[in-house]
């Protein structure tokens, strides 16, 4: 909780900071104040304690929320260093850029550790309402101002959907917190209610929607594609993350009773399975590098509703691995595509970026191999996880989704060949600023090192 | 001590891409001959009859089911062994070949060879998958960097194809680890299958390890790759990378799923057998000499598989010794296709004749290793395939009959490319006899090829209690009726 409320008063700070019109000063503003947040999580993770005790029935940050919210706050701050580089042209806007961003995490952070579905709405309203403004930062490309529109009615609509859902449920088991619906559908007349069932499936939509699963998916190649780098890291990482907390917290936690999960998980199978296919026959053309990674998220979604799927006790687990070694991957990948900075976005330009500059090329052939799920990265451990707790009981769609990663390699290898190709006369040297370079290196250090320090994680 | 195996690969490949441009070469042979000496000391420390020394084997990922579970026992050592005497002459036979960065090459060498090292002494189903996959990316980067003109379509199929297999060989692993406690071979040894289950698990394990191998139908990738790719990843395709998907059959495939066995033996061995007569017809028909050697493989590693999976000791004994005298021959034949190559410039045997006459020790050489090829008394596959043929023959006489044909077929097309490139008239200009580093390389090929060949006992005596021990995991699990 203290936390989140340095992250909240470290945005104001940055966009007061703005009157300053020093970039730096803004960074060093939300860094400062994502930094001391992410400190105070890590040591009520490790002591238990807190500095300030707030108790408010709305939000719990349990250990669940709390290692979804220190992920979701280092991933905020390598992006708002990533994109500092892009934001600072701008001076006067520098501080609203970043401002946002930080905004846009309290409202992830609300989504992790929510308790009742009134927070939990709040939590995704504040998450999404920056994110339209951002994915329109650039206001002179049409592309961005399309983005920005389609991201916002699409939005608009999901969010319409989810308050009915809320509403219906709230008809059918009178309550509005977790616990009190999760008692009220232990009651098998509840859980038979066809108003009840009406609110899941409205719910399932606006989260299907959110996570960009198809046949739900078809803003997200546009969004992607038309936002800047930064805000399509924000949305790939952050954003996902966020929503799939919830997601399962809503769905293994409060519908995940035997009669209920019964009712829900084919349908949501079924969607697993169209939204695999979609995303990798989609992405096998792709010439543009944002657009490609759009079309491979829809598929990571694929994979990842595994796990909502799965019932597992550790599915949590398996979540926030997945999510934590994924967000890694794409966040370095975009930086590299960021700094690389074609105007076409094109993934010609990593062409022979091994000569170009060594460590960009590093970090692009492990951030590959991570989302391609290839050992030793912890791509790989990821899928291994949730495939290992789905076979169970969803044998079946194992094999599909392993159908996919093995069509998933031909774009992937492609876009590998293309960064490690060495005989066309490479562009000019690439000069990487310091603060990138140790976003690409902490990247790299996740991309490798998760793995290894799962046994840590999982007590 | 143990731990080195792992840990002087790595350093080996980090340390050799600040070594000064100059001394990049000799300090990979350095490299190489220092795992060779430990996986010598190893050998010389190990006991044939102590059966699987396990040096590491402890719970890591409680929750996942995870180990860290490594060993080795006489089949691994000689696996290891293989793998760390090829590794210094492959990297040796390069000495005479200019590549755009022999830092990167090397460096991607000792990546291969921790993969193929993990590979082969891993005893935790995820960690023997980890190494699997690890070798991929070396093997890919170099043949993408050093490879031939029109190499990308061949990379990517052979890419696509064997990580297609391996997902499989994944989801045979998850699989089964629901049954079992961990992924510790023990505990998966343990489970008790119906046949049914069983056989659909061992398909996943097979589709890997018949892409890899490759046995008949799976074969596609496989010569494209190898002539599209440089002679150093042909070499540790063909040489090593090939006999970790046999080692994979022996380890892992027979003692998992002896409930399958009476099923899918018979197929097995007939698309072995197959593949030896398909690969050697094929091979007669080849022009070009890589495709030839490819084609070649493919028959002489289809009698090997089929001689794995009769299951019987004798044979398998004899298919180790087949792998070892494989790994040797293969890449001595491509290193002759590449002396060829780099001095002529081409590969098909239309245009290449009277070499003999013209560099004499290239071929005294080239003969001693075609006759090594064809199994001839007093070479080590003589021997290999004499066991092998024997096994298949009391498995079913008719199969034996098919596959000993391999010995006729062989003898064709290897005697074929030797003589239409060596004899005849004269077809080509100059031909530089041997360099120091190649002569150096056939001759240590020739004599391990020799001594196995007169002594054979030294490997089936190092193997057979190991080979003993694992046939007895097979048959002690109560086959369910």
């Amino acid at each position: 909780m203290d936390a989140l409320i340095v992250i909240f008063v470290s945005g104001l700070i940055s966009i007061f900071a703005a009157f300053a019109k020093k970039p730096a000063v803004v960074l060093l503003g939300a860094s400062g104040g994502l930094m001391v947040a992410i400190g105070l999580m890590v040591n009520q993770l490790i002591t238990g304690d807190t500095f300030i005790q707030i108790d408010y029935e709305g939000l719990n940050f349990d250990s669940i929320a709390l290692i979804f919210s220190l992920a979701l706050s280092v991933f905020t701050l390598l992006i708002i260093s990533v994109g500092y580089e892009r934001f600072k042209e701008e001076p006067n806007h520098t501080g609203e850029y970043i401002g946002l961003l930080v905004f846009s995490l309290c409202g992830a952070m609300i989504m992790t550790a929510f308790t009742d579905m009134f927070m939990f709405f709040l939590g995704l309203e504040i998450l999404s309402i920056p994110i339209y403004v951002m994915a329109g930062s650039r206001k002179s490309d049409v592309r961005s101002n399309e983005a920005s529109l389609k991201y916002f009615l699409m939005g608009a609509f999901a969010t319409g959907l989810l308050l009915f859902g809320i509403a219906w449920i709230y008809g059918a088991t009178q309550s509005f917190t977790i616990d009190g619906i999760a008692a009220a559908v232990a009651n098998g007349d509840v859980a038979e209610n066809p108003i009840l069932l009406v609110g899941i499936l409205l719910i399932l939509s606006s989260f299907v929607f959110k996570v960009g699963a198809a046949p739900f998916h078809f803003w997200s190649p546009d969004v992607y594609d038309g936002a800047p780098h930064a805000v399509t890291g924000f949305m790939a990482s952050v954003v996902k993350m966020a929503a799939f907390a919830a997601f399962l917290k809503l769905f293994a936690g409060c519908f995940g009773g035997e009669m209920l999960h019964d009712f829900w998980a084919p349908a949501l199978a079924v969607l697993a399975v169209i939204t695999l296919f979609v995303g990798n026959l989609s992405a096998l053309r792709q010439v543009r590098l944002k657009r490609l990674l759009a079309f491979s998220s829809i598929t990571h979604v694929g994979y990842t509703l595994l796990v909502i799927l799965s019932n597992d006790q550790l599915a949590t687990f398996d979540l926030w691995f997945y999510m934590a070694a994924y967000g890694f991957s794409i966040i370095g990948i975009i930086t590299v595509g960021l700094v690389v900075n074609d105007s076409e976005d094109r993934i010609e330009a990593l062409r022979g970026l091994g000569k170009r500059n060594p460590l960009l090329a590093i970090v692009a052939v492990v951030s590959i191999l991570s989302l391609a799920g290839i050992p030793p990265t912890a791509g790989f451990f990821g899928k291994y996880m949730v495939f290992s707790h789905a076979w169970n009981d969803w044998w079946w769609l194992v094999i599909i989704a392993l159908i996919n990663s093995a069509i998933s390699i031909y774009y992937y290898l492609r876009m590998l060949g293309t960064v490690i190709s060495t005989e066309e006369t490479p562009g000019e040297k690439i000069v990487v600023n310091p603060l990138t370079a140790a976003v690409l290196v902490i990247c790299l250090i996740g991309m490798l090192g998760l793995g290894a320090l799962t046994p840590y994680l999982i007590g | 001590m143990e731990l080195l195996l792992f840990i002087l690969p790595v350093f080996f490949a980090l340390s050799v891409l600040v070594m000064p441009q100059s001394f990049v070469r000799a300090y990979g042979l350095i490299g190489g001959l220092a795992t060779l000496a430990l996986t010598v000391v190893l050998m010389a420390n190990y006991n044939p009859d102590g059966g699987m020394h396990s040096f590491v084997a402890q719970q890591w990922i409680q929750a996942y089911g995870i180990t860290l579970h490594f060993g080795y026992d006489g089949i691994s050592l000689m696996m290891l062994l293989l793998t760390t005497v090829l590794v210094p002459l492959i990297l040796l036979s390069n000495f005479g070949r200019e590549l755009s960065s022999n830092r990167l090459f090397t460096s991607m060498v000792f990546l291969m060879q921790l993969g193929l090292i993990g590979v082969f002494i891993s005893l935790d189903g995820i960690w023997f998958y980890v190494f699997w996959e690890i070798t991929l990316i070396p093997i890919f980067l170099i043949a993408y960097w050093f490879g031939e003109p029109e190499r990308k379509a061949a990379l990517m199929k052979f890419f696509m194809y064997t990580f297609f297999g391996s997902l499989f060989m994944l989801a045979s692993l998850i699989g089964l680890k629901s049954f079992a406690a961990s992924f510790a071979i023990e505990d998966l040894q343990a489970v008790e299958l119906a046949p049914e289950v069983a056989t659909w698990l061992m398909g996943g394990f097979f589709l890997a390890f018949a892409i890899k191998v490759p046995i008949f139908p799976f074969h596609t990738w496989q010569p494209s790759t190898y002539s599209k790719s440089p002679m150093a990843g042909t070499m540790l395709l063909s040489g090593i990378m090939l006999k970790m998907a046999l080692y994979g059959m022996l380890r892992w495939m027979l003692p998992l799923f002896p409930e399958a066995l009476d099923c899918v033996t018979y197929p097995i061995i007939i698309l072995g057998t197959i593949g030896v007569v398909y690969g050697a017809i094929l091979a007669i028909k080849q022009d070009d000499m890589k495709r030839l050697f490819a084609f070649a493989s493919i028959s002489h590693v289809g009698l090997i598989a089929a001689g794995i999976m009769t299951a019987d000791k004798d044979t398998l004994s004899g298919s180790i010794l087949q792998m070892i005298n494989h790994g040797l021959v293969a890449v001595g034949l491509f290193l002759a296709a590449d002396v060829i190559e780099r001095r002529l410039g081409t590969r098909s045997l239309r245009e290449l004749g009277g070499i003999a006459k013209q560099a004499p020790k290239f071929a005294f050489w080239f003969a001693a290793l075609a006759f090594a090829s064809v199994s001839v008394p007093f070479t080590s596959g003589f021997v290999g395939e004499f066991l092998i043929l024997k096994g298949m023959f009391s498995f079913d006489c008719v199969i034996g009959i098919v596959a000993g044909s391999t010995l006729i077929l062989g003898a064709v097309y290897t005697f074929r490319a030797y003589q239409l490139s060596m004899y005849g008239p004269v077809k080509t200009s100059a031909f530089a006899d041997l360099s120091m580093s190649e002569l150096i390389v056939f001759a240590v090929i020739i004599i391990a090829v020799v001594f196995l060949g007169v002594y054979p006992k030294a490997v089936i005596d190092f193997v057979e209690p190991s080979v003993t021990n694992l046939l007895a995991s097979i048959k002690q699990t109560p086959l369910v009726p």
